[in-house]
């Protein structure tokens, strides 16, 4: 991915969301399951096939206390992570 | 390179298990081993120095890092100071599992002068009284505190282990300030598993149950760990732990890695060797390690099964990839089978209680 792609989950990965902010990513077509922490629920929430990663981050950066300079790599990683586990595609005509 | 690294199938021997004596000089009521009582070390079999030597020496090119020195009581071992000095030559990580009677300052230098020390002792809770009535052995808890300082002031940071049962479930917390007090670096927690004694005291009902053990284990996860300098782990499967502990911690199951060598001189998968005779693989110094560490049929089964072989509400666990099934050998004490389910999740499933994010399926 690049950091102007517009991330599209996969409409059949499921969020469970856990008391402690957390949450896990299942897909119950593969039983394929991601934990991630609350800024990967973020990213995982705003991720609607219009907002590109460039933005996603921005919002990030926004929302949470001490996020670090660079950390716009760290969502392009962490997406990354999530299309080659097929919990993530890219939007048509989205990509820069 | 040794055979093991070749094969891919094969993983390193990472961690031989030892079980130094077949005694104890404590009279543990919850005890998964039950060791014959041995108040001075001299009635029982211990692990003989050579066997001990030759294990070493074999298991050296499967991989070994490290030895756990366990028991019956480890320090009741005539000559602990040669198997320390043993495995420092060899320049394997040494880590010692005790009740602290035995553990005096020059027993607590020597350990810390081995590769990579580290110490765990048992204390089940903040009085004499308490940890006397699980231990069994009048005196035993003014030990296992002046041990644990031994170990701090020799320049260890030492683990309590803590047990839980009924009688100090209310405890918790004032464990973790004693330990503080006395120089530890972290606090476990440990369910009694039903096996051997422990299945008797669960029959008298003096243990705590699976929501007990779950909201003890918030508490200690979400709250107790956040106001302590020192470490804490809360041992009940990963499924029931909050997943920013997990991703902060490095637990999971070694059963891949690990072996077990009885004070008989047995190969096994671990202590259970002394309760399960199937679990035994052959005797050190006449079976070849590495043929046993690459060709045990047990061994086999589990690498290959683990962990799409696991049954019940094991299999459909999201967390199974890192938990292993929690403990193989307590599902075959348990059910003649080493898939299981665990006893602990599956008595989690059938009260409601395990957590609906962690099963596959839909919810």
């Amino acid at each position: 991915m690049k950091l102007d792609d517009a991330p599209v989950p996969n409409p059949v990965v499921v969020l469970r969301e856990e008391s402690d902010d957390w949450a896990i990513l299942f897909n119950p077509d593969t039983s394929a399951a991601v934990g991630t922490n609350p800024v990967g629920v973020e990213i995982w929430k705003q991720a609607d096939g219009t907002r590109s990663l460039r933005d996603i981050a921005a919002t990030v950066a926004r929302r949470f206390s001490n996020v670090p300079e660079g950390a716009s790599g760290e969502v392009l990683s962490f997406a990354d992570e999530l299309a080659r586990d097929g919990f993530f595609g890219v939007a048509e005509g989205a990509e820069g | 390179m040794s055979d093991a690294v070749e094969d891919g199938s094969v993983p390193p021997l990472g961690t031989i298990y030892c079980y130094l004596t077949e005694g104890c000089n404590l009279a543990c009521r919850h005890c998964w081993l039950a060791p014959k009582f041995d108040a001075d070390g001299s009635g029982h079999a211990v692990l003989p120095v050579d066997v001990f030597e030759g294990v070493v020496r074999e298991a050296k090119p499967l991989g070994l890092s490290s030895v756990k020195f366990t028991g019956g009581e480890p320090l009741l071992h005539p000559r602990f100071g040669d198997l320390v000095e043993i495995a420092s030559k060899a320049g394997v990580s040494v880590q010692v599992e005790t009740n602290g009677l035995l553990c005096t300052p020059e027993t607590a230098r020597l350990i810390a002068g081995a590769p990579r020390p580290f110490v765990s002792v048992s204390i089940d809770g903040a009085d004499a009284a308490t940890h006397e009535w699980l231990r069994g052995i009048a005196g035993s808890f003014d030990k296992a505190c002046r041990a644990v300082r031994n170990l701090s002031e020799a320049g260890l940071a030492p683990q309590v282990v803590m047990t839980l049962v009924r009688e100090n479930m209310g405890q918790i917390e004032a464990v973790v300030r004693m330990a503080e007090r006395l120089g530890a670096g972290s606090v476990r927690f440990n369910m009694v598993e039903p096996t051997a004694r422990g299945a008797d005291l669960g029959r008298a009902n003096a243990l705590p149950g699976v929501e007990e053990l779950v909201a003890a284990g918030r508490i200690v996860d979400s709250d107790l760990a956040a106001r302590t300098r020192m470490s804490l782990h809360f041992d009940i499967p990963q499924a029931f732990r909050p997943l920013g502990r997990i991703a902060r911690s490095d637990e999971s199951c070694g059963i891949l890695t690990i072996l077990g060598l009885l004070s008989t001189g047995h190969y096994a998968l671990c202590g259970i060797g002394m309760q399960v005779k199937e679990l035994v693989f052959g005797m050190a110094g006449k079976d070849n390690l590495s043929g046993i560490w690459r060709g045990s049929r047990v061994l086999g089964e589990i690498r290959a099964g683990l962990p799409q072989r696991l049954q019940g509400v094991c299999g459909r666990c999201l967390m199974n990839s890192r938990c292993l099934g929690a403990c193989l050998a307590q599902n075959y004490y348990r059910l003649g089978s080493m898939w299981g389910p665990y006893w602990f999740c599956e008595q989690a499933e059938e009260q409601g209680l395990f957590p609906s994010t962690r099963v596959g399926g839909t919810v």
